[in-house]
């Protein structure tokens, strides 16, 4: 049977990517207006993928059913049109005037990261009470 | 004139804190993965892991135990509304099953932990 220990293997794994998700945002909005980045074009957003995975156990070494903790698959670049806002005399400006602005929309990035947040609120309530019941169990070897 | 056996009893509550363990620990694998895309919630489900021990009972002695009914299998939860990224979980729904399975994981630590008591004055002889 599945343990309460791999339980919270698995709220922590999901409170590191929240950590992860909410970097991400904070980047891209720190970002909304870098028109040069290391490869010289405007900076891209970046997208956390995420993927179920098992927590590694003794249960899953036996086959039998685990928790499942969630981890990073990758972090990715947004591949969608840059912005571009007419402003001729920004050096990043090409002949007609236009500046390509990295593709961060403020508003996503905001929602992104409270949902990122209250995700962590959550993990961290199931810890407590996972914690609650493992000191309840112990209360039992008490003379 | 003991009905209930002392011994029937303690499985009982052993077998009412390792469902609640399974219900945490399922729900804490749901909430890990409230922004999985096509993630979807388990439950652990009791009564295919009953089925299991019925149709598989021990006849003799020597036979191979077919397994603890009380350990469960987990399977997805049924007509849960997806959401756009195919995602099933419910962070309400998580959190009150885990509040849920803390209650009566603790009402049974506090029985067994009474008639625990019980042997324990039992041996002590009353002292």
């Amino acid at each position: 049977m599945a343990t309460l220990g791999s339980a919270i293997t698995a709220a922590a794994s999901a409170l590191s990517v929240e950590r992860t998700r909410i970097e991400a945002a904070v980047s891209n909005l720190a970002n909304a207006e870098s028109t040069r980045s290391a490869n010289g074009q405007p900076y891209r957003r970046r997208d956390v993928v995420l993927r179920a995975e098992p927590v590694e156990s003794f249960d899953a070494a036996l086959g039998r059913s685990t928790a499942t903790g969630v981890k990073v698959a990758a972090i990715v670049e947004d591949q969608s049109e840059f912005r571009r806002r007419y402003e001729p005399s920004h050096p990043d400006a090409d002949k007609d005037g236009f500046v390509s602005l990295p593709n961060v929309d403020a508003p996503q990035e905001m929602v992104d990261m409270v949902g990122a947040a209250r995700a962590y609120q959550a993990n961290l309530a199931a810890i407590g009470l996972i914690r609650e019941m493992v000191q309840k169990a112990l209360e039992l070897g008490k003379g | 004139m003991n009905t209930i056996d002392d011994a029937a009893l303690v499985e009982a509550l052993r077998q009412q804190m390792t469902k609640s363990v399974a219900r945490q620990v399922a729900a804490s694998g749901n909430l890990a993965n409230v922004d999985t895309p096509n993630y979807k919630a388990v439950e652990p489900s009791f009564a295919d892991a009953l089925k299991g021990q019925l149709q598989m009972t021990a006849t003799r002695t020597n036979h191979i135990n077919p397994g603890d009914a009380s350990r469960p299998q987990v399977r997805e939860i049924k007509d849960a509304a997806a959401r756009r990224d195919g995602n099933t979980v419910e962070l309400d729904r998580e959190l009150l099953t885990m509040q849920r399975a803390s209650g009566d994981f603790a009402a049974a630590q506090t029985a067994l932990a009474a008639k625990f008591k019980l042997v324990r004055y039992a041996i002590s002889e009353s002292k």
